[in-house]
């Protein structure tokens, strides 16, 4: 293990901050959202001024049809809402399709402290950063350090991404995390798990270990996917030479209680929830923080470096050689690391303590399309 | 008389009107580090940032080869840096050398082998210094007009779109496709209504099927989705503005491409012919996705119509903002350049229209757009989703 | 600026338009004239939107440029506003598919 906890923690607590209805969460920040491409350099700018705002630029919010559009939309209110976030400011151009004030009012009935403004409200762009910035600062002061408490393992939403189906991660890596999520199952907590790539050539084992009240929705998506070209092409690829075993290691043996629309804050209430979402680590970011996860926890055999604005990034690999290569931006080796050690590690990471990709600062925040742009 | 501009003369002959080393990321991995390459190392460096995946079914992962070897071999960019995370299904050293074969000064840099996310920043820093280096004293010259590849586009429009902007643009397409250069236009979304127009000035019969082939493939987008097109096209912000259907933004949209012949209709992101006269690309009505085609295949600036007030740029290519809204001019004034509204007042389209060529002619010369000033340079590629996938017959 | 500008408040594209676009916030009661006879605005039209110039049957198609725009899904009078709630597009029209309709119904 790459790092240790930098205080002693008693069992597996950790302080977190109060969020009334949204639970608790495990970092304080303003989010800076722009509900289309066009106004992300906008958010950027102003989240810059503000050491306690993130952005969250992404590529899409206009020229988008039907459900595609409700996806997005969906995407953003769900990730304005995560309990890691104080508040948010939504900022938008003005002629797009997914209208910043419309997000903004579903944040605001979520009891969200929001506010929002546009690039063609305020007069263009020079005018919308100086605005954006006054009501992120105004936001701060309001939102910002909230009454903190002791949470633990059990008051988690741990989110899951294997990346990968080389040997080292299911073989691995896999397994280690599977062994974590059994741990924060049996204190009382939620896992959500993206990527369903992996699952499509194995749809009748999936089928048989997924709780009555989610097989017609799990059902649906294998189904979908079974006669569309795969996301991540490897992955799938990947999966069909594997067995079901192999691919579900990250599962700790447990079925899946609930499917999680992508973009849709989970609904349930303990176990392993399937998060309808691509293997793509940045775009399965965003939907486990949408679905309300605190961290994510991402298997990587390559080392895929980025991490989230709005979610802390568990960087684990079974490889060795990534592990020594990329010492900085790989948190856990799991060939050298047992499960308690990976559980007191997050925690620590829970508590307020940096994971790699929070050192090092890059983030993507990328969405998940469902339709072709227009 | 012959019209000039001075631009910088490439090795491979093309000229290009800035001279940008552009760092460029395989994948949504390499993206956000790409990103901070370019902003530490200085305004001469720029990223492309994008969210294509690491392992994309090969139509799409076709589209996105083509998109970034068009960028890197576009003349406005001098030397490229390709950074890539190692492990993607896109070889970067294959996309390195196609850009190569431009004659330009490319290298690459992988994230695996640099030791982590900060070395490869650093790492990219020096290398992208050491491009910069060797195109530096590359020295602007004259060259004619008809070196110029023009893309058009409209985004944020409303009724004075139809009416003002884009015909004064149009005007200026025509005044430099007589002048021997390219005038390109595309979002294809935005010909349904209008295409029978367009088809009807087409060169010859293969043109003219290929055109309404594109058309009516992106209207059964709307099919597949089972939706109505509108609120994708015309958005809500075209409504508010007027426009009422897709028919009637088209009628209006595909006055921005001028009235000469169309010769042809090519890809997103292929090649535009160099004294091509007017060539359309199929593309996405969405302005970002449309606007990174066009400078994929080529065009060295952008003219960009809009009556609502969209403000967004483009890293490699300038972006003038023309409007035809009075309005818009007035409220949004430090994200426009060409006031075209003063056409609703009386003003001839050819007066505004020598207008939009004059700039175009200053900018290739090197006077900055104010999406420039403000470093406004959006960056978006047309991912290629599967359920498009059985219509474009893969 | 092709088409014609009338009373400096509304343009018509082309003679055979059955629309004009107006330039101007146009109050409800404004006359405006045309050839043959005038018409009076039934509502306020913001700057940038339509009037009709005459009487429009439902089914009927609305015309801007001599072109096709739309179809009027209720009849319209002279004088009213046209837009998206009683002009709707006869293209991309994925809401009509047998599949999209079938799903309606069963909502």
């Amino acid at each position: 293990m790459n790092s240790t906890p930098s205080e002693q923690l008693v069992l597996d607590q950790f302080e977190a901050t109060t969020r009334g209805e949204r639970g608790i969460g495990i970092r304080d920040r303003i989010l800076v959202l722009p509900s289309v491409i066009c106004s992300h350099l906008v958010a950027d700018r102003i989240a810059e001024q503000v050491s306690e705002a993130v952005s969250a630029p992404h590529d899409h919010g206009c020229a988008q049809l039907g459900a595609d559009n409700e996806q997005t939309e969906r995407t953003l209110v769900g990730v304005g809402q995560n309990p890691n976030i104080a508040g948010t400011v939504v900022v938008g151009l003005g002629c797009e399709e997914v209208q910043s004030s419309e997000v903004a009012e579903a944040l605001a009935a979520q009891d969200v402290p929001v506010d929002e403004l546009s690039i063609q409200g305020v007069g263009g762009t020079d005018e919308c950063i100086a605005e954006g910035e006054k009501k992120v600062r105004s936001l701060v002061k309001r939102s910002i350090g909230s009454e903190t408490v002791d949470a633990g393992l059990g008051d988690l939403t741990v989110g899951v991404v294997s990346g990968d189906l080389r040997s080292e991660s299911r073989s691995v890596a896999d397994p280690l995390v599977g062994e974590f999520v059994d741990m924060v199952i049996g204190n009382g907590g939620r896992v959500v798990i993206a990527g369903t790539e992996r699952l499509v050539p194995h749809a009748d084992s999936v089928l048989k270990n997924t709780a009555d009240g989610a097989q017609a929705a799990v059902k649906r998506v294998l189904e979908r996917d079974k006669s569309r070209p795969p996301k991540d092409v490897a992955t799938r690829e990947a999966a069909a030479e594997c067995s079901f075993d192999e691919i579900t290691r990250t599962y700790g043996g447990r079925p899946i209680e609930s499917l999680v629309e992508y973009g849709q804050p989970a609904a349930f209430d303990s176990g392993v929830a399937l998060l309808d979402s691509p293997t793509q680590f940045e775009e399965a970011a965003t939907g486990l923080a949408a679905a309300g996860a605190h961290l994510v926890v991402h298997v990587t055999t390559d080392g895929v470096p980025t991490g989230h604005p709005i979610v802390p990034t568990i960087k684990i690999t079974g490889n060795e050689s990534t592990a020594a290569a990329l010492e900085e931006d790989i948190d856990i080796d799991a060939t050298s690391t047992t499960a308690d050690e990976l559980k007191d590690f997050i925690a620590a990471v829970a508590d307020g303590q940096r994971s790699s990709t929070e050192r090092h600062g890059l983030s993507e925040f990328a969405i998940t399309r469902v339709g072709p742009s227009m | 008389m012959a019209i000039t501009f001075n631009g910088y003369r490439r090795k491979n002959g093309d000229i290009g009107v800035r001279n940008y080393v552009a760092v460029i990321p395989i994948s949504v991995a390499a993206s956000s580090i790409t990103s901070k390459i370019a902003q530490q190392a200085g305004p001469w460096a720029r990223a492309t940032p994008h969210q294509m995946g690491t392992s994309q079914p090969s139509q799409s992962r076709e589209q996105t080869v083509r998109v970034l070897t068009g960028i890197g071999r576009n003349p406005n960019v001098g030397a490229a840096l390709v950074i890539e995370l190692g492990t993607e299904d896109i070889d970067a050293d294959a996309l390195a050398d196609d850009i190569a074969t431009a004659k330009k000064p490319v290298d690459t840099v992988t994230i695996r082998e640099e030791g982590g996310a900060l070395e490869t920043v650093e790492t990219g820093i020096k290398t992208a210094e050491s491009l910069n280096e060797s195109i530096s004293n590359c020295r602007r010259e004259r060259a004619d007009i008809s070196e110029l590849i023009f893309g058009v586009e409209c985004g944020g429009s409303d009724a004075t779109s139809g009416i003002a902007a884009n015909p004064a643009v149009g005007n200026g397409c025509d005044r430099l496709v007589s002048g021997g250069g390219t005038a390109c236009f595309s979002e294809t979304p935005e010909f349904i209504g209008a295409e029978h127009i367009l088809a009807n000035r087409t060169v010859n019969d293969d043109v003219r099927e290929k055109l309404l082939d594109r058309v009516d493939t992106r209207e059964q987008m709307a099919e597949i989705m089972g939706v109505d097109l509108r609120g994708a096209q015309p958005t809500p912000g075209n409504q508010e503005g007027g426009l009422t259907t897709i028919e009637e933004k088209s009628l209006g949209a595909i006055s921005k491409g001028g009235t000469t012949p169309v010769q042809d209709i090519i890809d997103y992101g292929e090649q535009l012919p160099r004294g091509g006269g007017l060539v359309l690309m199929d593309t996405p009505g969405y302005d970002v996705e449309s606007v990174v085609g066009k400078v994929a295949g080529g065009a060295q600036v952008i003219a960009f119509t809009t009556g609502r007030g969209s403000t967004t740029g483009n890293p490699i290519a300038p972006v003038i903002k023309v409007t035809g809204n009075p309005k818009t001019w007035s409220s949004m004034s430090n994200n426009m350049d060409i006031n075209a509204s003063t056409v609703i007042q009386g003003d001839s389209l050819e007066s505004v229209g020598e207008r939009v060529f004059q700039t175009l002619v200053d900018v290739a010369d090197g006077e900055r757009t104010e999406a420039e000033r403000r470093r406004l340079e959006e960056f978006a590629i047309n991912e290629i989703q599967p359920v498009e996938h059985k219509l474009r017959g893969a | 600026m092709k088409g014609r500008v009338l009373q400096e408040s509304a343009l018509k594209m082309t003679p055979d338009d059955n629309v004009a676009t107006v330039l101007d916030d146009i109050g409800e009661g404004f006359e405006l004239d045309l050839d043959d006879r005038s018409i009076q605005f039934v509502e306020d039209i913001s700057f940038g939107h339509k009037v009709a110039l005459r009487a429009i049957d439902q089914g009927e198609m609305i015309y801007k440029y001599d072109e096709i725009i739309g179809q009027a899904t209720q009849a319209i009078a002279p004088g009213e506003w046209v837009h998206t709630h009683n002009c709707e597009s006869t293209r991309g029209r994925g809401d009509l598919t047998p599949e999209a309709v079938d799903e309606g119904d069963q909502k």
